[in-house]
This record gives structure tokens, sequence and C-alpha cells, in this order.
């Protein structure tokens, strides 16, 4: 109620800011103090709103859907708290809560830059507006009732005490597929609820929880980090629109260089964050499965990677006067950051992706379709749209030759193979719209010679000059990395078993890219240290290729059996499997296996249980984390020793003529058994049956057996058939006119298969991941650069 | 000038050209009728329903893990999988399974479970009925 209260206000103060805003914009001087009013007034509505969802969330207030969905009283504080943005409504809220507060700062800073701020902020809370629509109410709103529309609950969530109620049996509904009972809440039944004096919060006592694979750490830090690059993604697009609207595009450059920094190293930090709780609590194996959510936010950072190198030759080459050199491009790229995040919350938000990603949201409802649909295009047709109509004065002012050997044609070059890669990446992720999709391969295949350009032009460029370069002082500048490349790379090969051509060529690209940068770093550190941020996110994107290298290539997976007590090796470990024991109060199992590598020995305990939440076995792997490498199990399946397989048994389908193995006896199935009487008595519904015709051999006797599919007024059944002194029962499953049947073949006296002493065997994949740290590493480097980077670029931005 | 172009233009042709060959190589269309998957040996998606009253079968041996799926014209299809049984394949209220058609099976190299904690309450007066 009050949630709603807020969003409404808050959504009718950013329209007043934006009015505000044009108005300052357009030289009016005394409105420019209520738009910034209108903008603190928009934030303070939607903390309010906020801290209302927070509070609901803790304080279990299951009357709202969006708190009845996605959590429950069990879950630690932590946890529940990322409850707010485990669904599509929440997860909308907190990427609004982000950009207010980051259109705060925005706000502070651009105030202090000339007449920057009506520009910028009336387009960066036009983006703010768009996000309060979403979650306005009719939309993806997390405040609305349970009741709203109508709702089937299932009894499990209710108070057991209030079930024989006899008003309550109206309202009891039974689905008949898996029979169980639930109520159907409606405003109607809430009417009746209240009549009889019964309070809601009594009544509706237990919230669905949260999905057990988002019951971890990482669900609590992952999620916000990403939807803070995601907000500070809209900085670059109002940046560069301001610019349009003013036609000048020469102060843009440096103002916007920090956030374009700062974003991109957020957004990277969470896309890692990502990968490691993907590999070490989901157990996907890997970092990075090209999935399309993972893609998504992946394409953005890689073009506001290539908008920091234009925009950074923008800047230096505006050092002699004039807007400097590759204006367009810089336009287009900031624009095309954030229009690349709305896409990607198209693409997961609205349902299209369907069955192509293992975390796409489900259909959100036609309306909310449509308002995606609207707020990617409005903010298409705004950013291109603003770029075409300013096209011919910056096709007049931005026209440059670059010399063949500058750093500035080797930078841009660098930036069109980043947005290769991108377009590469969108191309394979929105395929799915188009009914189809692509396999992992062709993002592999794609972007593994664009790492090795990439690579070659990072070290290449930072060994020209600006403008241009002589040939022989590329030469005398490169003597050191050229031989340390070589030599690592040679060693790669001798030592490391590198074998395969491009990826030979993609280490040799990789370790100048390395040496070029340790060296300048080298010689900087020894001077100004503030310059030495883009040398050390060089290094931090080579040791990440590294380690991608090294673990994807050389990355080795087996699974084995592991029986309680016995050791078994693998890959030069010896594995013992000590037993299980319950963690969590119970509701989990670890499964100790002791690990021995040459006398040094660990326990690693992957974990197993079966989630109430979906009725479904979970895994989570567990790592020995090594410097060189990781070691790491992943649980399959575990057998106490008395049964092997589901209830329904083993069932197996026979084609016609085809023979089958069964302890010890050859079963063919010949041919049904199907009666002209069969035939009319199945038209006129009368009782009828029909035979699976098959012969059985034990290598001295052959006999006969024939199993029906049985119909007697109107019931039909299948009738097994048995041969008792070959100790065989076949029992038919379902036959077709294609000539199949289905059938499970067990032995008459079952029994025997439990008295088998059991024994307990534990199912693993076990994989040797190396230099995976390198992966980590890398980034986390990455991430380091970025920083200094920004804060130097912040500094530069003031003067 | 004229040159700059040229060399431009012919990259982005090659690259756009190169790209366009792995995209046909390595697409996968999704289907949804098994009866059309049985008469194509070229890699796709199925989409459909595990078949809950058959079970699924384990057989830790050899490795593979074995269901039914069951489309939107009742036809059913066996799918073999070289793996362990998916998280959450209990509780999947749809399943995608990308491999190739061959001898009675679909074999399986990937399997996707669509699971309905990220769905809305998808029960609706024609599933449930009053008692």
């Amino acid at each position: 109620m009050f949630g709603n209260i807020a969003i409404t206000a808050g959504l009718i103060f950013s329209m007043f800011t934006i009015i505000m805003y044009y108005f300052s914009f357009k030289g009016y001087n005394n409105t420019l103090k209520y738009a910034r009013l209108g903008y603190h007034s928009m934030t303070i509505f939607v903390i309010i709103a906020s801290a209302l969802l927070m509070h609901a969330i803790l304080t279990h207030q299951y009357e709202y859907k969006y708190v009845f969905n996605y959590s429950n009283a069990e879950l630690p504080t932590g946890l529940l708290m990322s409850t707010f943005y485990a669904g599509q409504e929440g997860s909308f809220m907190l990427w609004l809560l982000f950009t207010s507060i980051v259109g705060l700062v925005l706000l502070e800073y651009t105030s202090k830059r000339e007449d920057l701020e009506p520009r910028v902020m009336m387009i960066f809370t036009l983006a703010a507006a768009f996000l309060l629509l979403m979650v306005s109410p009719m939309l993806k709103n997390p405040f609305s009732f349970i009741w709203a529309d109508p709702t089937f609950v299932e009894i499990k969530h209710l108070n057991q005490s209030f079930l024989s109620m006899s008003f309550l049996q109206n309202f009891i509904f039974q689905d008949p597929g898996s029979g169980q009972s639930f109520v159907r809440l409606s405003p109607e039944f809430m009417g009746t609820l209240s009549a009889n004096g019964i309070a809601f919060e009594d009544f509706l006592i237990k919230g669905k929880g949260l999905n057990p694979l988002l019951q971890n750490f990482w669900m609590q830090i992952h999620p916000p980090i990403l939807f803070v690059g995601f907000s500070m993604a809209t900085v670059p697009f109002a940046f560069a629109f301001a610019a349009l609207l003013k036609n000048e595009y020469r102060d843009w450059v440096k103002q916007a260089l920090p956030w374009v920094l700062s974003g991109t190293m957020v957004l990277g930090l969470a896309i890692m964050l990502g990968g490691y709780w993907a590999y070490g609590v989901l157990g996907w194996g890997g970092y990075w499965g090209w999935d399309p959510v993972e893609n998504s936010s992946l394409v953005p950072w890689i073009v506001g990677v290539a908008s920091v190198h234009t925009l950074l030759i923008q800047k230096k080459t505006q050092a002699k006067g004039g807007t400097g050199r590759f204006g367009k491009t810089n336009l287009i790229l900031a624009i095309m950051t954030y229009l690349l995040v709305l896409y990607s919350t198209f693409l997961t938000r609205s349902g299209i992706l369907g069955d192509a990603s293992v975390h796409s949201f489900a259909e959100p409802g036609m309306l909310v379709y449509w308002l995606l649909i609207l707020f990617v295009g409005f903010f298409t047709l705004l950013g291109i749209g603003g770029i075409i109509y300013r096209w011919k004065y910056l096709e007049m002012h931005f026209n440059y030759e670059e010399d063949l050997l500058s750093r500035e044609l080797a930078l841009f070059t660098g930036a069109i193979a980043l947005i290769a890669s991108a377009l590469i990446i969108t191309v394979g992720t929105s395929a799915p719209i188009f009914g189809t999709s692509v396999e992992i391969s062709f993002y592999n295949e794609l972007n593994l010679p664009i790492a090795i350009i990439i690579g070659v032009l990072n070290g290449f460029s930072l060994l020209l000059k600006w403008k241009q370069t002589k040939g022989e002082s590329i030469l005398k500048n490169s003597k050191f990395a050229i031989i340390s490349t070589l030599t690592a790379t040679l060693l790669m090969i001798v030592l490391g078993g590198l074998y395969d051509f491009m990826l030979i060529l993609l280490a040799l690209s990789v370790n100048f890219t390395i040496f070029v940068n340790a060296e300048i770093a080298y010689k900087i550190w020894k001077g100004k240290k503030n310059y030495i941020g883009a040398y050390i996110a060089h290094i931090g994107f080579a040791v990440f290729l590294l380690g991608a290298l090294a673990s994807g290539s050389f990355a080795k997976d087996e699974q084995l059996d592991l029986a309680k007590g016995e050791s078994a090796e693998v890959f030069g470990h010896s594995l013992t499997f000590l037993g299980y024991t319950p963690i969590e109060n119970g509701t989990k199992y670890a499964f100790n296996i002791e690990v021995d590598k040459n006398g040094s020995k660990n326990i690693v305990s992957p974990v197993m249980y079966i989630a109430e939440f979906n009725n479904s076995l979970m895994r989570e792997p567990d790592i020995w984390n090594r410097l060189t490498d990781d070691f790491y199990i992943s649980p399959v399946g575990y057998e106490d020793g008395s049964s092997r397989s589901s209830d329904a048994g083993q069932s197996i389908m026979m084609r016609k003529g085809e023979t089958k193995q069964f302890n010890g006896l050859s079963i063919t199935f010949d041919s049904f058994n199907f009666p002209p009487e069969a035939m009319a008595a199945m038209q006129s519904g009368g009782d009828f049956y029909i035979g699976a015709k098959m012969t059985v051999s034990d290598g001295n006797r052959t006999v006969n057996l024939e199993p029906k599919l049985q119909n007697k007024n109107g019931q039909r059944s299948f009738v097994p058939d048995m041969i008792d002194d070959m100790n065989l029962k076949v029992n038919l499953e379902n036959l077709d006119a294609s000539g199949n049947v289905q059938v499970i073949f067990s032995t008459l006296d079952e029994t025997t298969k439990t008295v088998l002493a059991p024994k307990e065997v534990l199912t693993i994949e076990a994989s040797i991941k190396p230099f995976i740290n390198l992966v980590w590493a890398g980034v986390l480097i990455v991430v380091l650069g970025f920083s200094i980077a920004a804060v130097r670029r912040t500094k530069e931005s003031r003067a | 000038m004229k040159n700059k172009y040229l060399i431009g233009g012919f990259i982005i042709v090659v690259f756009l050209g190169l790209m366009g060959y792995l995209f046909t190589q390595t697409n996968v269309a999704y289907e949804n009728n098994f009866a059309e998957i049985k008469h194509t040996d070229k890699t796709i998606k199925a989409t459909g329903a595990w078949v809950k009253s058959k079970g699924y079968d384990i057989d830790n041996e050899k490795n593979l893990f074995s269901f039914y799926m069951i489309d939107n014209q009742g036809v059913e299809l066996k799918v073999v999988y070289k793996g362990a049984i998916p998280n959450n394949f209990e509780s999947s209220t749809s399943v995608v399974v990308t491999g190739k058609y061959k001898n009675g099976y679909f074999i399986a190299s990937d399997i996707l479970t669509k699971c309905p904690s990220k769905y809305e309450e998808q029960y609706t007066e024609d599933t449930a009925s009053n008692i």
C-alpha cells in the first residue's frame, strides 16, 4: 500500500524533474533548484519503497505475492535480505534503487562542471523514470497483494488449524495430475476470511522460500554488484546525449571517462563473481558457459572497454586544440553500452529466450513485454536518432587520416576487434529469437582469433608513439618484449605440452602483452605512479587469458565410483571415500573424500541433499584449491546398495524382431498378436486384447510368452506374462502401431536383489583445472588497473 | 582515402562471411514435434516434458541417464544422456535436450531443465478441479 504510494510519488517526481531540467537546459534560471529538489525527492521515495519492501521481507508479510513467492522464515538473515532481488519485480526495484543513488553522485559531479547538469540529468532521470514505470502498480510491482489476481496456494503453506473450517471448503481445489490440494486466493476469498474473523497473516504462514541454487554467499553479492554496473552504464549514454544536445563534443570526453572506467570495472567484477559462483557452487564445472544471461552482461562490458580506448584517443588528440579524433565512434560506443544493457534486459526478462537459458525469467505478461520493447526502442531512437540528427555536422568536423604506424590507429583497430567480438556474442545470444541457437563452439572458434589479434595489438600499440612512429624505433623498443615472449612461449610448448597451432598463437600474443606492459609498468612505477592503471589492467587481461587457455585446454575429467573404504586412483591422486556426515542440522550431507597427492592429504567434501523447495536432488561440488591447479570433485550419485533405479524400473523399448539380453536370457519380440475380431471390438468399444509375442531362450530351450494389452468393460490394462522356471517376468508398459513395445524385464524373486550385501558407493566426477587461479587473479588485476585509472581520470576531469 | 574504405570493407565482408558460415555450421534448431525429430539426423534441441510416470533410469556403470519425454502431440521420445542426472530434474516443468536421434533413442549431449521456481503459479481453473 505505502510501497505503491512511494513508487507512484517517485514516478511523478521523476517526470517533474525531467521537465524542470528541460527548462533549465532551455535557459530558464529559476528551474534548476526545482529540478534538484525533484530528483532528491524521487530518490527519497525510491529509497522508501525499497525499505518498505525489505521490511516486508524481513517481517514475512506474505500478503505480498513477491514476499510469499521468494522467501520464508527459515532463511538466515543474509539470504533473506537477498530475496529482495530473487524475482523479476525485486530485481527491477534494486536496479532502480542503484540508478537513483548513482544519479545522486552524478548530480553532484555534473553540478560542478559548467552547464553539464541539466542536459545529463534530464536523460539520466528519464532512464530512472522508465524503471519506476516498470515497478509501478499493474506492471512488475513487488507490492501487489497475493489475492489481487486469483492465485492457487498449496495447502502446506497455510495454517493447518484452519483447514477444517467449513467455509474454506468452497475454495479448496485439487490438481488431478499431482493430487495436491490448493486454496484459491481471491478478493472474494479475502472477504470470506475476514467475515470469519481470521487475519490473513495467521492464515498464510509459510512462504515458498528461495531456490536452493541461490542459497549461498554469492547470491548476496553478485546481483547487487551487477546492478550497480548496469546503473552506471546509463551515465556514458547521458553524457553522449548531452554532447549531442549542445552540439559540442570536446569536454564530455574527459568528463565521461572516469564514469566509463569505474562502470566497466564494476561490471567486470560482477561478471567474474558470477563466474566464480557457477564454478565453485553451482557445479557447472567451469566458470563460463556462454549462457545467454552471462553473455548479455558481457557484451556491454566489452563495448565499454572498447569505448575506454577510443575515448582516450580523443582526449589525447585534444591536447593540441580541437575536439580530437574518433568523436563519432565515441558517441556511438557510449550510447551502445547502455543500449546493450537494455537489450540484454529485454532478452532475459521478456521470456523471449524461453528454453534457451538456465536463468532466463518466465514470460512476464504482454504489458511488461511491450514496456520492455518501448524501453529499448525509446532509448535506441533517442541515441541513434540524436547521432543521425547531428551526422552532417559530425561528418564535417571529424575526419582525420591516421598514419599506419600510429598508436591511434592500433588502438582503434583494437577497439574494432573488441566490437567484432561483441557482435559475435550478440548474434549468438539473439539466435533464439529466430527459433534457433548456436553451439558453444560458435563463440569459442570466433573469439579465439580475436583474442589473438587483441593481444598482439595491445602490446604493439604501446610500442608505437602517438601520431607516427619510425620502423627502427619499434624494433629497438621491443627487443626485451620479443625475446621474453619467445622464451616464455617456448617454455609453454616444451614444458606444458602446448601443441595446438591456434593456442600457440594465443600464448605468443598473450605473453607479448604481458612483457610489453610489464616493462612499461616497471618504468612508470619509478615515475608517475598514478599513470600505471592501464598497464596493470592489460597485464590482468593477459593473465586472465593465460588462465582461460590453461584451464580450458588442459582440464581433465573422469567419472568414477568410490566404494566406501577402498581407494581409487585418478590423475595421480588417490581417493578414499570415508562416508558421509550430515551438515546444517541434517538437511544436507557432506560426502567426505580423502584425497592424497604424493603424500599431501586433504579432505574434499562435496555435498548432496534433497531440497524441500523443489523436491530435487541438489549437488554442490567441492574443490581442493592449490596454487597451480584445482582438484575439483562434483558428486554424481550415491548408492547405499539396495536399489539402482527409480520406481519405474528398467523400461526398455523393443522393435519387432529385436533381441535383448536379460539375466542370461535372450528375449526376442517377434510380432503383435492382433486378431481380426480385436479390430472390430476396438471400433465398437467392446472387449479385446492385443498381445506381444515373444520368444525366450536360455541357450538350451526356447519358450514363448505373450504379455497383453487388455480392454475389458472399457478399462484398459496391461497383463504381464512370466516363465517360472526361467525366473522371468515381462511387464508390458506400452505398445504403438509402428511396431514398438515398451517392456520391463524382471526376475520373479525380486527379493534376491536386496539380499545382496549393501555396498556404499559414491559416484563422482573428478577433474583437474590447471591454473584456474590465473582466471580469478587476472580479473582482479584488471579491476585494480581500472580503479587506478578511474582515480587518475577523475582528477583530470576537473581540469 | 579510397584504399582505407576498400580494405575496411574487405575485412568486414570476410568477417561477416566467416561469422555467417560458422553460424550455419553450429546452428541448432528447436523442435517441439518429436515425430519430426525421428526423421532427421541433425543436431536438434528438443523441447518437451519429462514423462514422470515412466520414471528415469540411471546406469552408473556406463554413466548413462535415460528418461522419456513427451511433446504437445503426445509423441514420446526416449532420451539417453551420458552423464549424471541434472540438478532440479525431478521438479522440472519442461526439459530441453540437445542431441541427435539415432537407433530409436535421442542421444543428448546437454539437458536443460526449467524449474517452476522461476515461474508464476501455473494452475488455472482448467487444470484444478473442485472437490
